[in-house]
């Protein structure tokens, strides 16, 4: 199974450890959030609180279903940079595997939010003249983001080619 | 109505410089500026006058109507209409009044504002397409917009009288393609039909009938289904007497259907996809004519799609994208430039479309592999009509029943790969495999592959891509001229009072330009001794001939030299037109007696004399160089391209050493005397003029490093196979025919030999692979058979 997203030869690179402690808080956080709000709104405007109760329960199972995957998910992730592109793969109920040229990168940014800030931590992110090319690697060291962004622009002058 | 003209619709472009000021006038003499047509802010403002009209006609009915029933309170609205009316005319004046353009040979510039000057000039290198839309207001007028696509943004000039636009339209193009014109040129050229905007030189390919335009979209599947869904609520609604209850479900239905009514018939009414000189070129519309070339170099893929009530009729609509036309995407609507490329053909017309898109590729030689059986758990709906297959240059896949869509997409234009994997799909052993395009309609996803053949379909993709973009680069690098070539071959032209504009044919080695009735320029390609040495020896090679008159005429070399390092030579003008360029157009009746000359004329140039006796090479390198035997002669001949092709022709041809050996077995049979060979006998380089009774050849140009002194057959079996390679429709059945008429009169033997020399020009023509893959593609025939 695992052979259809193994890169040829080379060895995945892995997302920092940080990135798992990252998810871990925002899979405590962000469902319980999102669902607090309607939960209140159906429980003051008909008064019946044990459908708030149900939604909030709702929340709960999600927090521990994500929290079961979070290290497995994590360690889903993973890149590595060839002699002529770069793959990228994640997933852990749907695997995908991404396959981007160099000579097709047509930008190559470095984000980190908030969040990911305080965690130390960036990801870096691809664009192609194709939208559906959609390649960004979350969770990674700011140096790490950076060396990545550097030698992905390098490499994408090298192998430039146009359109 | 807005008030800036042209619009500019651009967010981050660089190709277009864009000053907010007015042009310096230092910069040189000031030109005379042009404002578009003096009808422009009326037809803009068509809608407002229109407003008004039925306003005052209101007034009229109302006053001179008897009843009472006239409340005077709304008569307030004819003073305000009338003060939008004159503010929009006002507007729209000073818009016209201050916009100001430039097309002449320099530079393209649109300068526009009253306060805030706005000037956009335009490098013709830039302009992707040129296209004429013409709004119902602005027809009436026999006015046209003009709408210039460059990098990401799109600029509009209107409106201009319709001729002119036509004009300036074919100029830019021609500008566009980095050809050398004169706008000045151009003014006396024949002016396109108002209806189809074809002009003389446009061959229309495939044109759509109303009838079957109506017929199919009302077949179509994205048609039956609303309709049928609304049929249906509007029935149940009846017979439950809730038709109130519906209308909520029906009235967004309605609206979607007469917009895809207005989108699919009345946009495409009348669609015609023309060939001109300069591309590609679609026409439609019923009320609003558009006008759109279709710019090959930037075509990314191709999708054809079938709706499941085509089928018996075999129609097909195709759909391309276009880098850059992005932002429409999925709009087609009546005015912007749209991805169809045909809203619906029969097969015959959908594959000439295909080899005018895709040239040179082989489509119907990609066997297709339908998904495995057990795709059916996951795709039970559709898992029969999945396929997917592809090879050194193309992929394609297909899948759908309703609408059965087959995408094509040039690996060179891979962005990137990406295989899925669902969790069901985990258990069943497959996967997808996307293949990313710029953006557009088509989207080529390989659905329900095998999971060992999508990762090798995946990994090898990306390769693949890339040695198409290798092979692109290669083809480029041939046709490019340096950018200091280009200007001393400028100088070169201006010398001897010709300009690229007078263009006759250009070739591998050489360009030729007219200079007057009885001469014309040869110039040749690269700064490098080889033109030079060839040019004196075809000239004293024809020079041997003078005075033997075999019927036709002969290239003859009246001067040649060097001007900055370019070498040319001046030489005899041959009467008549090209014969490739007329086999195009003419029809059977007057094609096969010409074929007829064409193979007679073949056969007299083997009685002029050869500088050399025996068997030899006569123009190149060594030459000219004498070998025994013809086996010898031609084993040296294939030497050079086989160099290149070698290992490309062990790659597509699993059994070519054995061909190979097989030929030099033939050959070594071959007992013929010696006889001139001129080597590339093909429609390009014979002409043909009016004779007494008919068309006839008169002219055979271009002898060449490929003449030699062999076996005469090589030439009468060229004359056969190379008029395969012709690009008219009947080609194959005209060389077949040929063949037959050649057989019956050298008798049944050639056939043989006719065999033998396809595969030797098969072989001496394969380095043709990295630039020209529809004279390849010929090369595997010949060697494949």
């Amino acid at each position: 199974m695992e052979e259809l997203f193994a890169p040829p030869a080379y060895e995945w690179q892995r997302l920092s450890p940080k990135y798992r402690s990252m998810r871990t808080l925002t899979s405590l956080i962000v469902p319980p959030m999102l669902f607090t709000i309607p939960a209140v709104i159906v429980g003051v405007a008909s008064g019946k609180w044990w459908i708030s109760g149900i939604i909030w329960a709702v929340a709960v199972v999600i927090v521990i279903i994500r929290l079961a995957f979070v290290t497995r998910s994590w360690r889903s992730w993973g890149y590595v940079e060839r002699e002529d592109d770069l793959y990228i793969t994640h997933g852990v109920m749907f695997r995908n595997l991404i396959a981007v040229p160099y000579g097709r990168m047509q930008l190559v940014e470095v984000e980190s939010g908030p969040l990911e800030r305080a965690y130390g931590l960036a990801s870096v992110s691809l664009r192609t003249a194709s939208p559906e090319t959609g390649a960004r690697i979350p969770g990674l060291t700011p140096e790490e983001a950076i060396r990545l962004r550097d030698r992905l622009t390098e490499l994408g002058e090298a192998h430039a080619s146009g359109l | 109505m807005s008030a800036s003209q042209p619009q500019h619709t651009s967010s981050a472009d660089t190709d277009v410089t864009t000053t907010a000021s007015t042009p310096d006038p230092a910069t040189g003499p000031l030109k005379p500026t042009e404002r578009p047509h003096p009808l422009t802010p009326f037809v803009r403002g068509w809608l407002v006058f229109v407003a008004i009209a039925i306003g005052w006609g209101r007034e009229i009915i109302t006053s001179t109507g008897e009843n009472q029933f006239q409340p005077r309170g709304l008569l307030w609205i004819v003073p305000v209409l009338g003060i939008v009316v004159l503010l929009a005319a006002i507007a729209g004046f000073f818009s016209w009044y201050f916009t100001r353009f430039v097309i002449d040979d320099e530079e393209l510039r649109i300068d526009t504002g009253a306060i805030f000057k706005k000037s956009t000039k335009i490098p013709f290198e830039r302009l992707q397409s040129v296209d004429i839309v013409q709004p119902l207001a602005a027809r009436i007028f026999g006015l046209a917009e003009l709408r210039l696509d460059a990098g990401n943004s799109t600029t509009k000039l209107r409106y201009l009288t319709r001729s002119k636009a036509s004009r300036f339209r074919d100029y830019l193009l021609t500008r566009a393609h980095g050809h050398q014109a004169s706008i000045r040129d151009l003014d006396q050229q024949s002016v396109a039909s108002a209806f189809t905007d074809l002009g003389m030189n446009d061959q229309p390919l495939v044109q759509v009938t109303p009838q079957r335009l109506i017929f199919s979209f009302l077949l179509s599947t994205e048609w039956l289904i609303p309709a049928s869904i609304s049929i249906i609520i509007f029935a149940g609604t009846v017979a439950f007497e809730m038709v109130p209850l519906a209308l909520g479900a029906l009235i967004p239905l309605l609206i979607g259907m007469l917009s895809l009514i207005w989108r699919r018939v009345i946009g495409m009414f009348n669609f015609t996809l023309a060939e001109s000189p300069r591309g590609l070129r679609i026409t439609r519309g019923l009320t609003n004519l558009t006008s759109q070339s279709v710019p090959i170099n930037r075509v990314q893929g191709v999708k054809t799609s079938q709706p499941l009530l085509w089928k018996p009729f075999s129609w097909y609509r195709v759909d391309i994208d276009i880098l850059g036309h992005a932002q429409n995407d999925g709009e087609n609507s009546e005015s912007t430039a749209s991805s169809v490329l045909l809203p619906v053909a029969s097969a015959d017309e959908v594959e000439l479309a295909l080899t005018r898109v895709l040239p040179g590729f082989d489509l119907d030689g990609i066997a297709l592999h339908p998904s495995p059986k057990r795709a059916r758990w996951l795709r039970w709906f559709d898992f029969w009509t999945l396929r997917y297959g592809w090879d050194d240059r193309t992929l394609i896949t297909e899948q759908g029943w309703l609408t059965h869509v087959r995408d094509m997409v040039p690996h060179a234009k891979t962005q990137s790969v990406r295989i899925e994997q669902g969790l069901l799909q985990r258990l069943l052993r497959l996967a997808d495999v996307h293949v990313h395009t710029p953006r557009g309609p088509v989207n080529a996803v390989a659905h329900q592959v095998d999971e060992e053949i999508a990762r090798e379909l995946a990994l090898s993709q990306l390769d693949r891509a890339r040695a198409a973009r290798a092979a692109e680069r290669e083809h480029r690098a041939v046709q490019a001229v340096p950018a200091d070539d280009h200007r001393s071959e400028l100088e070169l032209l201006a010398a001897f009072g010709t300009g690229r504009d007078h263009i006759l044919g250009s070739g591998g080695e050489s360009e030729v330009f007219a200079l007057d009735h009885d001469r014309v320029l040869r110039l040749y390609r690269g700064r490098h001794e080889g033109p030079q040495r060839t040019a004196a020896q075809l000239r004293s090679l024809y020079d041997s001939w003078r005075g033997i008159d075999i019927g036709i005429e002969l290239p003859v070399i009246i001067d040649m030299g060097e001007h900055n390092g370019r070498f040319y030579s001046v030489d005899r003008r041959f009467s008549g037109r090209n014969f490739s360029t007329w086999l195009q157009y003419a029809d059977m009746a007057q094609r096969r007696p010409a074929l007829i000359s064409f193979l007679d004329a073949t056969e007299q140039l083997q009685r002029l004399p050869s500088p050399a006796p025996g068997f030899a090479h006569l123009i190149g390198g060594r030459a000219p160089q004498q070998f025994s035997t013809l086996a010898e002669l031609l084993a040296t001949m294939l030497q050079g391209p086989l160099k290149t092709s070698r290992a490309r022709l062990e790659h597509d041809i699993p059994r070519v050493s054995e061909v190979w050996q097989r030929l030099h077995a033939d050959l070594a049979q071959r007992d013929v005397t010696p006889a001139l060979v001129h080597g590339d006998i093909c429609p390009p380089n014979a002409y043909i003029s009016q004779g007494p009774s008919g068309p006839v050849v008169t002219g055979i140009g271009d002898f060449s490093p490929h003449t030699l002194n062999a076996d005469p057959l090589m030439d009468v079996a060229g004359a056969l196979i190379f008029l395969e390679l012709e690009p008219y429709a009947d080609a194959a059945a005209d060389a077949a025919w040929l063949e037959a008429v050649a057989v019956e009169r050298h008798g049944r033997d050639i056939i043989r030999w006719i065999d033998v020399y396809r595969r030797y020009y098969g072989f001496y023509f394969s380095n043709t692979f990295a630039f020209e893959p529809a004279v390849y593609a010929w090369c595997i025939r010949q060697l494949s058979r």
